[in-house]
């Protein structure tokens, strides 16, 4: 008798922990009040559970409303500032109508990246990684900073040749993309930046070598936090956005980001992406 | 919420003019789901914290909390039972039985708890370490780095509340490291499961979401989440 009973408690729970609990039989016993109650329990912590996940769910949405309701004015803003710009003719005031333009640019910056990481933590947007070459999507993110790059005489050098990897293209492109515009903005002038591709067992890896100012230590692990902005680089512009999206990304597809660096003389950030697809 | 907390843990060996203070006073907090890394040099202490926090030595002083439960106070078979069930371990040699083929291998703590294998789950890790072309061999038949995927798969399919690894990479070469660890962070996020790991290798702790530093038989840095 015990141990039939001691075997069924047993069973219960589970039964609870794959989620398939059922009571099995009413009758005036001990143990079938205590299905009933063991039941009345689980039902109680499902619910606030779900009731949690809701609450998520909508203070998500309401961040992704609020960027995407400020886009349009904050377009207007930019629009009209450099109106004014082409207009006004008092020199008093140039210094002014340039900084309306650009703390507005920056404003613009800020809430396209929020947008971008509101759409990536929503689970609405999926990735979809897809079994191709890589070097294709690496020449296109080195187009998106060839013009800054030229500004400093900063080169940029491909080693790819045919590895493949499975990613998703567009979400990729833009996490190298922010790897090398950090790379670019965080370099000296006539430095160069390696981007080169090693292939492992079940990874292949993109790694983004610059020659800039390095990462101390002690913030190696925080720079891929959401809005961590390094003392080192208060002077140049970010919200602190970027490589918190290189992670998310790297994540989604299942690889994740290493980084290698020295205080003072570089960093390599190495981007793993899921040779063969995801299980 | 918390999984591993440790209070003024001490551990001496030897007496008066030969004592040496392994462990002074260490106190370190560990959340679900959390992947960290625990660096020092050789001798100081890192090795005699695993070994407490897994529950196979006893401390001095201070206490060992796994799940809320102490465990520095529980007699021997308990300890051993505590492991088994809370405890999965990865260590340098792979630790596998050689007359089981893999399979057979990461299910065999399960068995030996009584439990039923919860036969999907261990699907999806087979098929998250990619080894599941292998499912049929036998340990001698692999690589090392198979072998060792092996072993966290092995870790993994027990769903224990901590996976110690003690230098999980020491015996592979850095590209395979790479791979390994690689795996096991991919792991950790995936089957949320948490996961400290002990090292001496910069490099390889770099890995971890936080690092704790350890010299001397105390904490430097890290001890709790920031």
């Amino acid at each position: 008798m015990r141990r039939s009973t001691l075997a069924r408690l047993e069973e219960m729970l589970e039964r609870a922990i794959d989620g398939t609990f059922r009571e099995e039989d009413y009758d005036e016993s001990r143990l079938s009040r205590l299905e009933t109650k063991w039941k009345k329990y689980l039902a109680m912590s499902q619910l606030a559970k779900r009731r949690a996940e809701k609450e998520q769910q909508m203070t998500k949405t309401l961040i992704s409303d609020i960027s995407h309701q400020t886009r349009t004015p904050i377009a207007n803003i930019l629009l009209y500032a450099e109106l004014l710009q082409e207009k006004e003719k008092n020199p008093e005031l140039t210094p002014i109508v340039e900084n309306i333009k650009s703390q507005s640019e920056k404003l613009d910056f800020l809430i396209r990246s929020l947008m971008k990481a509101s759409r990536l933590e929503s689970e609405l947007l999926l990735l979809h990684p897809d079994n191709q070459l890589i070097r294709p999507t690496l020449m296109a993110a080195i187009e998106t900073v060839s013009k800054e790059a030229l500004k400093k005489q900063i080169g940029i050098k491909l080693m790819a040749e045919d590895e493949r990897a499975c990613f998703d293209r567009k979400w990729t492109e833009e996490a190298i993309s922010n790897l090398l515009d950090n790379a670019v903005k965080y370099s000296p002038c006539g430095s160069r930046i390696r981007v080169s591709v090693t292939e492992y067992e079940m990874f292949a890896a993109v790694h983004v070598q610059d020659q800039g100012i390095g990462i101390r230590e002690e913030e190696q692990a925080q720079i891929f936090e959401r809005f961590y902005r390094s003392r080192d680089v208060a002077g140049e512009k970010g919200v602190g956005i970027g490589l918190y999206l290189v992670r998310e990304i790297a994540g989604k597809q299942g690889g994740y980001v290493k980084l290698k660096s020295v205080y003072g003389s570089g960093s390599v950030f190495s981007f793993y992406m899921l040779k063969n697809e995801m299980v | 919420m918390t999984v591993l907390e440790t209070k003024g843990l001490k551990k001496y060996y030897g007496q008066s003019e030969s004592l040496v203070k392994a462990l002074d006073g260490v106190d370190l907090t560990v959340n679900q789901g959390e992947f960290v890394s625990i660096v020092g040099t050789s001798g100081s202490g890192k090795s005699t914290l695993l070994h407490m926090l897994g529950g196979l030595d006893y401390p001095t002083e201070g206490s060992v909390i796994v799940d809320g439960k102490d465990i520095s106070g529980l007699k021997e078979d308990a300890l051993a039972i505590f492991r088994r069930r809370k405890i999965g371990f990865v260590f340098q040699s792979y630790n596998l039985v050689p007359v089981l083929n893999v399979y057979e291998n990461i299910v065999f703590p399960i068995q030996l708890d009584g439990n039923k294998v919860d036969v999907s789950y261990v699907d999806q890790i087979i098929k998250t370490l990619g080894l599941e072309n292998k499912v049929n061999s036998l340990p001698s038949q692999l690589s090392g780095g198979q072998q060792q995927r092996v072993a966290i798969a092995r870790a993994l399919a027990a769903k224990p509340a901590i996976i110690l690894a003690d230098e999980p990479t020491g015996n592979l070469d850095s590209k395979t490291s790479q791979n390994v660890l690689g795996l096991l962070k991919v792991t950790s996020r995936k089957f949320e499961q948490t996961i400290v790991m002990i090292t001496h290798n910069e490099e390889i702790a770099q890995m971890a979401d936080r690092i704790i530093r350890i010299e001397d038989g105390k904490i430097v840095t890290g001890g709790s989440r920031a």
